[in-house]
């Protein structure tokens, strides 16, 4: 069993791009302070990333939460927003409902979701619609993608 | 990890702790303790931003003399591109050339054929990389030892090509122990330098090889002594003997901030400058965003080389003679074009070792305890003022408590906690505006 060392959770808000990325950088920060591995920083940062910004982008608020253990690194973010109807096509790279706003600002490519799965060893998603989203995301600390 | 040198060294004797450098730094590597500034080597990145903000002149560069080459049998001058830049528009690269040899150097190098070889390798290499995008030049040290120190997880992505400086140094040796049957330990390739990271990056590359070149002498180390001869009249100075290919505008592109890399489309290829943007874009890039860029090129001072820390010209005057250079660049010679295709067969160009991320932690301990740490860390910080007034010597309240956190500094250092630190700081700092009233 994986012991828990550490858990901190942020607050994100929707639709507020000004705060945009300061979530997964306070990660960085944090990670960096713990000295870990680069490649194992990197792939958290990038799911943290790319997690923080959808609820930005599409969501009214929702919670960040990083969880270190011995042997991994966790992100569980939570939100309250539209929800996803369909999420094997949400999952597809390239897919997006992006507006023309968002992409003028490098959004909506339709990469998040799938760098998101390609970047962490488990990666789950749950959504309900009208209701909100979930996503779960878990880098082993000697995993070296 | 062998003992970090750094380019630049703090006068004690004339520092009076006014912490201008310690707020400068933008790694946060200096700490003022007891009215005086020390470094912490591992954060250091060699940038200078301490160098010209001292206002006691406190802080110096460490580059070499002219004088300190007299144990070598042939001497080489590498000068970088923004030497030329240097003196006035109507002082041609051939003319400030010839000063150098006047100085005392026995040849200058044709430095443009090495960097237009490394711009190929360059190109090539950016071609051929299956990726992560972008990769990052790795001209500027400082850039090299940012990514280093504060992005760990983008050492891959810095170029694994050498800079033109050591490719020239590696061609000086081996061209002139052959020509002069000296041995190459007998031959100095000089660089001359606009900053001291340069410098330092000779002294000890970041990726862990041994520099080609014998060291580097500042430009402003002898600027006067190149002014004086250009102003002399230059027909009495030894030696138009060195015919070449000093004349070639091709010297002078590298120095550029926009330093043109004409087989990288442009939308693919993304220059920058100044510290404080690219520290910017690197957030970007650790993100994982900027994919589609495959090449960034780094210049940490503002304005390129041409803004190095050891440069004495106005970085504006400096850039309007550039354009002036560039603008009456001379067609590259046959014989340039002979060279570089000659050399580009038959040397290798990639990055002998490679750039590892620094480690910060000096003791090594598990992440158990390093979680442990970080909780005291923030612990501390919360019993702080977040006033950041440095007053405890360090340039946050952050960096203090990391400080204690690390076993660094002593809590009581806050002004705002101890009465005795105020009163020892009264004591350092004696003069002022109580002292010139009694
Ligand atoms: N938290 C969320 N709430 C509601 N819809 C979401 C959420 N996250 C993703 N989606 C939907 O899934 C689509 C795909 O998301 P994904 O992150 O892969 O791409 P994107 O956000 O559109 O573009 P990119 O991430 O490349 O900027 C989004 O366009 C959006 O319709
Ligand atoms: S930009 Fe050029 S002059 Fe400035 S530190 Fe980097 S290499 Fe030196
Ligand atoms: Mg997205």
């Amino acid at each position: 069993m994986a012991a828990e060392l550490l858990r901190e959770s942020f607050q994100i808000q929707g639709r507020n791009f000004d705060k945009a990325g300061e979530i997964s950088s306070e990660i960085k920060v944090i990670l960096k302070d713990l000295d870990i591995d680069a490649a194992c920083l990197r792939r958290v940062v990038i799911v943290a990333f790319e997690a923080e910004m959808n609820v930005v982008m599409y969501a009214d608020r929702g919670t960040l939460t990083l969880i270190l253990t011995d042997q991994d690194i966790c992100l569980d973010v939570k939100d309250e927003g539209p929800g996803i109807p369909d999420i094997d096509l949400a999952m597809k790279e390239g897919y997006s409902t992006a507006s023309d706003e968002m992409r003028e600002m490098g959004f909506g490519f339709g990469m998040g979701l799938p760098n998101m799965k390609k970047n962490s060893d488990d990666f789950c998603i749950e959504s309900a619609v009208g209701k909100g989203t979930s996503v779960f995301a878990r880098v082993r600390l000697d995993s070296h993608a | 990890m062998p003992e970090l040198k750094h380019g630049f060294k703090i006068d004690t004797a004339k520092c009076v702790g006014r912490m201008h450098c310690m707020r400068a730094c933008p790694t946060h590597a200096i700490r003022v303790k007891d009215g005086k500034a020390h470094l912490i080597p591992e954060l250091c990145i060699d940038c200078g931003s301490c160098l010209g903000v001292c206002p006691s002149k406190a802080i110096s560069a460490t580059t070499i003399t002219l004088a300190e080459l007299d144990r070598f049998k042939f001497k080489v001058a590498v000068a970088s591109p923004a030497l030329f830049t240097q003196f006035g528009l109507g002082d041609t690269p051939a003319q400030v050339g010839r000063a150098l040899l006047d100085l005392g150097f026995d040849a200058v190098w044709e430095y443009a054929v090495d960097i237009e070889l490394v711009d190929r390798a360059i190109t090539d290499c950016v071609k051929k990389w299956p990726g992560p995008f972008p990769l990052i030049s790795d001209s500027c040290p400082v850039i090299v030892r940012l990514i280093q120190v504060a992005y760990p997880s983008m050492v891959e992505q810095i170029i694994p090509i050498e800079v033109p400086r050591e490719i020239a140094g590696r061609e000086v040796k081996r061209r002139y122990s052959q020509e002069l049957g000296l041995r190459p330990e007998e031959i100095a390739a000089i660089y001359i330098t606009p900053c001291q990271a340069k410098s330092i990056s000779i002294l000890q590359p970041a990726e862990e090889s041994k520099s080609y070149l014998d060291g580097a002498v500042g430009i402003s180390e002898i600027y006067n002594d190149v002014l004086y001869r250009l102003r002399k009249s230059t027909a009495k100075l030894k030696s138009d003997t060195q015919e070449g290919l000093m004349d070639s505008g091709e010297l002078f592109h590298w120095g550029n901030p926009e330093g043109e890399f004409p087989n990288l489309s442009r939308e693919h290829y993304l220059p920058l400058i100044g510290l404080t943007d690219i520290i910017k874009v690197f957030d970007d890039i650790e993100r994982g965003r900027l994919t589609n860029i495959e090449f960034l090129e780094c210049h940490a001072c503002q304005g390129g080389c041409n803004g190095g820390n050891l440069t004495i010209e106005n970085l504006y005057v400096a850039r309007s003679k550039n354009l002036h250079l560039k603008a009456n660049m001379p067609k590259p010679p046959l014989e340039f074009e002979r060279e570089v295709a000659r050399r580009y067969g038959s040397e290798d160009f990639s990055l002998r070792g490679s750039v590892k991320p620094r480690s910060l932690a000096k003791d090594v301990v598990d992440l158990r305890a390093r979680v442990m740490r970080r909780k005291r860390a923030e612990e501390i910080l919360k019993g702080l003022p977040l006033l950041n007034c440095g007053l405890c010597g360090a340039p946050s309240c952050k960096d203090h408590a990391d400080d204690v956190a690390l076993a660094r500094s002593e809590i009581s250092d806050c002004v705002f906690l101890s009465k005795a630190r105020i009163d020892l700081l009264r004591k350092i700092y004696k003069k002022g505006p109580r002292a010139s009233k009694g």
